[in-house]
């Protein structure tokens, strides 16, 4: 056997320039598989996490009508208290209580629909942090009475500046139609296009003096310190408010999670056609190395050499192949990754197209460890399949006709 | 019709046939081949291009199956064993020596003459004792470490009889060792080949046109045909 490596090891270097090419396509290989797999996974996680903090939040509870029927009415008993509560467990990072209604947003010129929130501000953007995304006017810090913070786009399809009047109709719980003059203190951009297109944010204590409400909180936002731990917090809820209707992000926006199997099934074709490429050009220059042999491999079967042995000699010579590749594809992989992943890739480029379906302009790939291991063993093993026709020609060949051949 | 006096008899083959049957022609290689060589002999077997040589030294080493007729070495018959026995009998009874390409380039002198003996899995100490005493007899002890690109063709064809040697196989079988090697370098392998059959008792069979190293064989077969035409014996 060890003869079988030193006469493998010798044959890789054999013909330098062949070889160099393989372990050159392995090294390419491995570096554009783990860039792709670190692209989409930055894509998602930036993707996902942008929604998780900038929109839905980990948590949501509701009054246990309101998904099917957003009526002003269903307000959650003692929805405040609640809130107050829940901010004081130490495992729940932010909490905002809102008030939430559909209604219709209108200037002078133009009109549109839209979600309406009441919330308190310094609560709010801890979850949601929309006062680090304002981009024109201020997230309720100016003295303006009756202020509203609407997404750019509401704005720009509004035709409002700052300080412009805009005005908020909705019904009431009676169903009365109830309006109230606002006047623009905020723009605020996200990568959510329903908060851009369609929602304004005025103080709760407005909204529910419009509407008529007394307790006027439909909507807890929770925002966890540690997201894994909705796996506990999130039942401990349920059975402490079995009343209520209290889901995680991934039932709120299922969207997402059908989006992360989406991607995971893109990567997985992505990562066959690698690997297919490779096994092809490990199969086209291993049976090249064989025809080449013909007449070596021809004597060695002749003064003794079995099957079995020559079949391992040229699988072999495959896997140093790839265990030259491979590593080095691996560093270089890790190195753009490190780098990347502090530098980041600038989308902003592109990033009008991408803003659109809720992207952010900096991206940062991003890769698990075990991720490497994966991928250095699928080429091993990529390596090995395409091994295995060239191997499977030299057992073939006739030692007699081999040594025939000039 | 065996003595107690006579050589024990290496190879026996009865009436062989061999007819290659390509696409549509069909060629009569050798016929009615009867042949007996015994354990100690320095054969040639001669005859023009095309006469059977080959052919004949591929069935007695195992390497290709007569048409008809019964080839037995060391007592065996070896036109019944499986492929791999084949091959596993090739590696212990049977030593090699091709016209060219004889050594696997990307080893050293010393290790294409070790290469036998490691499938032989013979302790290494024999081993490396063997090979160093056998490149010191052949004189390319300071090319052991040296690979087969670096020697000549006289030079390779040494490495590769002494690495059939080696392996101490029943018989070496030589196919035109010296077709590719000028009269000097010729006649100095065809020596160091009688040496080492005198020395080490080896059977070496060997095929050839040249008439000088027919001259050194102790006994020639002449192939005309495929068929034995002469068979003598000198002293
Ligand atoms: N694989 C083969 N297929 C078909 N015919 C073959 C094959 N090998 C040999 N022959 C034919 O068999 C006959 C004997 O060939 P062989 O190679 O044994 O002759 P040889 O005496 O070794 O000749 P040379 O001196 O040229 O090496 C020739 O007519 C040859 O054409
Ligand atoms: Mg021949």
């Amino acid at each position: 056997m060890k003869m079988l490596a030193t006469i493998a090891w010798r044959n890789v270097w054999r013909s330098r320039g062949r070889s160099l090419v393989v372990i050159g396509s392995i090294v390419v290989g491995i570096w554009a598989l783990i860039f792709m797999l670190g692209f989409m996974n930055g894509f998602m996680i930036s993707y996902i996490n942008g929604a998780i903090r900038n929109e839905i939040s980990h948590i949501q509870i509701h009054e246990a009508n309101f998904k099917e029927d957003p009526n002003i009415g269903f307000v959650m008993p003692g929805g405040m208290d609640l809130a107050e509560s829940l901010a004081s467990d130490p495992r729940i990072q932010a909490v905002s209580p809102r008030s939430v209604t559909g209604g219709m947003i209108s200037s002078p010129r133009k009109s549109s629909g839209g979600r309406i929130f009441g919330i308190i501000p310094d609560r709010e953007r801890l979850v949601t942090q929309h006062d680090s995304l304002i981009t024109e006017g201020s997230y309720f810090k100016s003295d303006l009475k009756n202020p509203i913070v609407i997404g750019k786009e509401l704005a720009n399809t509004l035709k409002v500046k700052l300080n412009s009047k805009v005005v908020l109709t909705f019904q009431d719980r009676e169903n009365n139609l109830v309006a109230g003059a606002f006047r623009v203190a905020g723009m605020l951009e996200t990568t959510s296009p329903q908060i851009n297109k369609a929602s304004a944010y005025i103080l709760m204590e407005d909204l529910t003096r419009i509407a008529g409400l007394k307790d006027g909180v439909h909507e807890i936002a929770l925002l966890l310190e540690n997201p894994e731990s909705e796996t506990v917090v999130l039942p401990e809820l349920r059975s402490a408010h079995p009343d209520l209707l209290i889901e995680s992000w991934r039932e709120i926006a299922p969207e997402l999670e059908l989006f992360l199997s989406m991607t995971d099934s893109f990567l997985w074709v992505l990562i066959g056609i690698i690997m297919i490429a490779l096994i092809f050009g490990i199969i086209n220059t291993m049976l090249m190395a064989v025809l080449e042999r013909y007449r070596e491999l021809g004597m060695l079967m002749a003064i003794g050499m079995n099957k079995w042995r020559i079949f391992m000699m040229i699988v072999i010579e495959t896997i140093f192949l790839s265990l030259v590749g491979g590593p080095i594809g691996i560093l270089i992989a890790l190195i753009t990754m490190y780098w990347l992943g502090l530098q980041g890739i600038d989308l902003s480029a592109y990033s009008e197209g991408l803003r659109e379906f809720g992207y952010s302009s900096i991206l940062y790939p991003y890769i698990e460890n075990s991720t490497y291991a994966y991928v250095a063993t699928g080429v091993i093993i990529t390596a090995l399949l395409g091994a295995l026709y060239p191997a499977y020609k030299a057992v073939q060949l006739n030692p007699t006709e081999a040594l025939h051949t000039v | 019709m065996e003595t107690v006096t006579d050589k024990k008899i290496v190879i026996e083959t009865r009436d062989i046939a061999k007819v290659y049957q390509d696409s549509k022609i069909a060629v009569q290689a050798l016929r009615d081949v009867d042949l007996e060589i015994s354990e100690g002999e320095f054969t040639a077997i001669v005859g023009p291009s095309g006469s059977g040589k080959t052919t004949l030294l591929n069935i007695i080493g195992g390497l290709d199956n007569p048409t008809s007729g019964t080839i037995r070495v060391a007592g065996r018959d070896i036109s019944k064993l499986k492929d791999s026995e084949r091959i596993d009998f090739r590696l212990h009874n049977i030593g090699f020596v091709f016209q060219q390409y004889n050594l696997i380039p990307v080893l050293t002198a010393r290790e294409n003459v070790e290469f036998i003996m490691l499938l032989q899995k013979i302790p290494v100490h024999e081993m490396k004792a063997r090979s160093l005493h056998l490149l010191e007899e052949v004189g390319l002890k300071e090319k052991a470490n040296v690979r087969p690109s670096e020697l000549s063709g006289g030079q390779q064809q040494r490495v590769a009889v002494i690495r059939a040697l080696a392996s101490r196989p029943k018989f070496i079988l030589a196919d035109e060792p010296t077709a590719n090697l000028d009269s000097a370098s010729a006649a100095n392998l065809l020596d160091m080949m009688a040496r080492m059959n005198q020395e080490e008792g080896m059977t070496f069979i060997f095929s050839t046109h040249d008439q000088r190293v027919i001259d050194k064989a102790r006994r020639v077969v002449t192939l005309e045909d495929g068929i034995i035409k002469s068979d003598e014996i000198r002293s």
